[in-house]
């Protein structure tokens, strides 16, 4: 349905010299440039909050998530693909998720379409298509065991077990990778740009634990 | 960067199952993500489709043709990369961001080309790559070093044609070491004689005359070799030090020159601090290693293999007494470092993050204080200083404890020593003086042993910084000079034909630019920002070389001119004029080192720069730069169009000269860039147009292509984009003039 999406864009974008007609005409086609930008304005949406009633989520036919929302008026608009993102993704990740039209060249940053409060107000399937979204793009595995850690050449290596599989990850200043949360919780950044979590240091094995412990 | 991985044998079968006859395989990147699992899957590009492989299994197939809005998704802890495939945007796989997310950029771009054009030639890509493709490891920062994979001998070796010249003179250090050891074995020997013979003779007698003038020998002997070793001592140090500076010397010269040779492009590639510190620390730390670390290394070992062989031949009961704990000792000695080194980095960690919180606290102390937080700030510092200085008071008195301790283990084997032989002294088998001897050798063994366990920290280190030094001085130029390179001298014509460039291949910057430019010409070039202006003022400067097409100057293609030659005559004049720290008339000398100071004031006279020189209290001698009297904006414009004229350059380049100037200064210097041009051909970038109203020719580029071409009357009646910039800036003009006009009154009524 990007072309219905395509449609509105092509509207206002007749709309704009139409306005503009009554200016002079030397530099008429100089002014139609900026209406890109204008445009983009134009396009600002308000953000509204998402429940059963205003929004179905449904799996794309691409295996993601599509949105079709019902307005105010009535009308429904159809996205063939919104990225759903959490406001607080250590905190509380299973409220405030923000639902939004995905980045492109053309558009620049997607827009939020509105925000779901508790993920609880959408039935099970919705949620259980939503966490599949989340969980594919929050993608912070478990350490279950850590094997060896290793100070080489200014890195530190990390060789370890996780929910994710074995897997030896590098870090390049342990001391401010590794953040400990006041819930007790472990989060470590590599300098991949991976993200790993330990949820309770403390029932990790004496010997896993004591490598880690020197940097919390 | 790498966009052709090898398929691993099982998903290279899979995919050869399943391509087309007529498909060409373009690119093969692996991803690391599937299913919330690591894998080590790929996916291969064909000019049709792509395919995604995981462990000798098919798992998808996606057509490229008809695919659209490629693009990459950086999520949390992953990438993605999404296509819109048959109309529904498609998660075609999930990979680590630091890995492969550049290349996964590039073949965004790549779909796009294919997708469009059908294309079958692979975009390449030369950025380069951040891991040891052998290893996976990352390169140190900013090299392409893998300091797991880096070929020892092949850095010796290097290190080794180096020091020709040098090589005699780093040799004294190693064989005053030799003597000094061997010195140090004698002394203890010449001790036991007097102890055994003399002081406390196994068979007590009356000394006649003759014993006490061997004694007293064997006393000078004793003095005699102590001073002769003091002073091969002072020898070995000065020897040292000649060469090591001379190495570093060498070292730095050679390094400095080679980065001026490179081209701009591989300099860009690397930060200021990171080349600085090539030439500053690394080369110091070579030189520690080859003149302070490696002769104190033989010392130990031939002190070692000298110890070992003279205790054997005293009683190999020493040996076993003195030798055996060594292995001992130094694994203790290991781990004590380690341990010694955790507890230091984390006192360290804990004063730096309270160091840090204060620092923040006190930059933020207005809003400390308006939110009325004092006391949860207090609080914050308090727990933070109170880990901090319990830390440290456990540090030092396990520390405490524990150095005294190591001290004893260290003479373990002494305490053997002596335990051994004084039961051999009693028993008479052995004279005090023996017992003497071996514990000083055990000292001379032991005493080391610290200082060893540091040894391969050093060689890793050393290893590192000549690594790094060494890539610098092997990188060949990218823009280099031809064999026999022609020194012209040049007139000014120039023709620019067929010229296609992009600093990244897939995406050139300038395209097919053809330009034939008479001697003597001022061309004006005006175009939308990013559309290549500076870049083909680069190309004419020869900063960077054409991908296609040539660059003549009077008919000579530019890669056949010298470099020095082309770059002589030529002068250019930057928008952000860079003053050298010196004063102005070292500034307008620097591209003519010997031009006399009648040259130096007929430029600064050329550039309007003659006046406001003079009215310096210290006139062409004023110091300016970083340290120096601090210039306005026009000034030191004036200055650098000096510099750019001084060696009366054949093609002059303004890139933006004016454009940060109000518009008195603009016309001063727009008033000496007008005689400045006279004669030579010039290329002129503005944004401003009036600035290019004596150019003879304007050039329109727009999206790197020449959009117009001709004098600016030609291009007003073609009514082009030349025409429509110009209308946009006189009617901005005639707002601001409006504007000055209305608000001019108005002060006038407040006032």
């Amino acid at each position: 349905m990007a072309a219905n999406d395509k449609d509105n864009k092509t509207t206002k974008k007749d709309d704009a010299p139409a306005k503009e007609a009554p200016k002079k005409n030397a530099i008429l086609e100089e002014d139609e440039d900026m209406d890109a930008g204008d445009l983009i304005l134009a396009n600002e949406r308000v953000s509204i909050p998402l429940n059963m009633q205003n929004a179905k989520f449904t799996r794309s036919q691409g295996n993601l998530v599509s949105l079709t929302l019902k307005k105010d008026d009535g009308e429904e608009e159809f996205f063939e693909r919104v990225v759903v993102l959490r406001a607080f993704p250590i905190t509380n990740p299973s409220e405030f998720l923000s639902v939004r039209e995905p980045d492109s060249k053309k558009m620049g940053r997607g827009k939020e379409i509105g925000m779901i409060r508790y993920m609880s107000d959408f039935d099970e399937a919705t949620q259980k298509l939503l966490l599949e979204e989340l969980d594919r793009r929050y993608f912070s595995p478990q350490i279950l065991k850590i094997h060896s850690v290793k100070e080489k050449f200014g890195y530190s290596y990390w060789d370890s077990e996780t929910t994710a599989g074995h897997v030896t990850f590098i870090l390049n200043n342990p001391f401010s990778n590794i953040r400990l949360f006041e819930d007790g919780r472990i989060f470590i950044n590599d300098i991949d740009g991976n993200s790993f979590e330990i949820a309770d240091p403390k029932k990790l094995d004496a010997a896993s634990y004591r490598k880690i412990e020197l940097y919390l | 960067m790498k966009l052709m991985f090898d398929l691993p044998e099982v998903d290279r079968a899979a995919y050869e199952a399943a391509v087309g006859k007529d498909e060409k395989l373009l690119y093969c990147l692996p991803f690391d993500i599937y299913e919330d699992q690591f894998v080590d899957g790929y996916v291969a590009f064909t000019d049709k489709k792509m395919y995604k492989l995981l462990d000798g299994k098919l798992l998808a197939t996606f057509n490229i043709e008809g695919a659209s809005d490629f693009k990459t998704e950086v999520m949390y802890g992953n990438c993605g990369f999404y296509a819109k495939i048959e109309g529904s945007t498609t998660l075609i796989c999930q990979f680590i961001s630091g890995r492969n997310l550049p290349r996964y950029a590039v073949i965004v771009k790549a779909c796009e080309i294919l997708a469009e054009t059908g294309s079958k030639e692979p975009v390449t890509n030369d950025t380069p790559e951040r891991f040891c493709p052998k290893c996976g490891r990352p390169y140190i920062a900013h090299t392409t070093i893998c300091p797991f994979c880096i070929d020892k001998l092949e850095v010796y070796k290097k290190l080794w044609g180096m020091t020709r010249g040098l090589r005699l003179m780093m040799m004294v250090p190693f064989l005053v070491n030799l003597v000094g050891v061997v010195l140090n074995f004698i002394l203890p020997y010449i001790q036991r004689i007097a102890v055994d013979n003399y002081l406390y003779p196994q068979n007590p007698r009356v000394f006649d005359a003759a014993d006490k003038r061997v004694f007293f020998l064997i006393v000078v002997a004793i003095v005699s070799f102590d001073l002769f070793s003091r002073a091969m001592g002072v020898l070995s140090g000065r020897c040292s030090a000649i060469a090591g500076n001379k190495f570093v010397l060498i070292l730095k010269t050679l390094l400095y020159e080679k980065l001026s040779s490179l081209s701009l492009s591989s300099l860009q590639r690397r930060s200021t601090g990171d080349l600085m510190g090539r030439v500053n620390n690394d080369t110091n730390v070579m030189k520690d290693f080859v003149v302070g670390q490696l002769p104190n290394l033989f010392n130990q070992l031939t002190s070692f293999l000298i110890a070992l062989i003279v205790m054997l031949v005293i009683d190999w009961r020493f040996c076993v007494f003195v030798f055996v704990p060594v292995p001992i000792v130094v694994l203790i000695l290991v781990k004590f470092w380690a341990f010694v080194q955790e507890r230091n980095v984390r006192a360290w960690v804990l004063g730096t993050r309270t160091a840090h919180l204060l620092q923040d606290i006190l930059n933020g102390i207005r809003v400390v204080k308006c939110f009325g937080q004092e006391e949860y700030e207090i609080n914050r510092y308090k727990e933070s200083s109170v880990r901090s200085s319990r830390q440290n008071e456990s540090n030092a008195k396990i520390f405490d404890t524990i150095f005294p301790l190591m001290g004893f283990i260290i003479r373990l084997g002494n305490y053997l020593i002596l335990f051994y032989g004084y039961n051999a002294v009693f028993g008479g088998e052995m004279g005090l003086g023996t017992i003497h001897q071996v514990s000083t050798y055990a000292n001379m063994i032991y005493g080391p042993l610290m200082w060893i366990t540091f040894i391969p920290r050093n060689i890793s280190q050393f290893l590192t910084s000549a690594s790094k030094v060494f890539e610098i001085l092997e990188e060949t130029p990218e823009v280099a000079d031809i064999n026999l390179p022609i020194d012209i001298r040049i007139e000014g014509d120039i023709s620019i034909r067929n010229v296609t460039f992009g600093y990244q291949s897939y995406n050139p910057v300038l395209e097919n630019i053809n330009v034939e430019i008479k001697a003597g010409e001022m061309i004006g070039i005006v175009g939308h920002s990013g559309c290549g202006k500076s870049t083909l003022i680069n190309l004419l400067m020869r900063l960077y070389d054409v991908n296609e097409g040539e660059i003549l100057i009077d008919d000579v293609n530019i890669k056949d001119i010298s470099q020095n030659a082309l770059r002589t005559q030529m002068g250019i004049v930057l928008q952000e004029t860079f003053l050298f720290s010196g004063t102005i008339r070292e500034n307008i000398r620097y591209s003519k080192p010997h031009a006399t100071d009648e040259e130096v004031i007929a430029a600064a006279r050329i550039a309007n720069a003659h006046d406001f020189i003079m009215n310096l209290p210290e006139g062409y001698n004023t110091l300016v730069g970083e340290k120096g009297y601090s210039l306005s904006g026009g000034e030191r414009q004036r200055i650098a169009i000096a510099r750019a004229v001084i060696h009366n350059p054949r093609i002059l380049i303004l890139d933006e000269a004016t454009a940060a100037l109000d518009t008195e200064t603009e016309k001063l210097i727009q008033d000496s860039i007008n005689k400045l041009v006279h004669g030579r051909t010039t290329f002129a970038i503005a944004h401003r147009l009036s600035t290019l109203r004596n150019a003879d020719k304007l050039l329109v580029l727009d999206k790197g292509k020449v959009a117009e071409f001709g004098t600016h009357n030609e291009l007003l009646e073609q009514k082009g984009i030349y025409y429509k910039l110009v209308m946009a800036q006189r009617k901005m003009a005639h707002e601001v003039v409006k504007m000055d006009e209305s608000s001019t009154p108005a002060a006038k009524t407040a006032g």
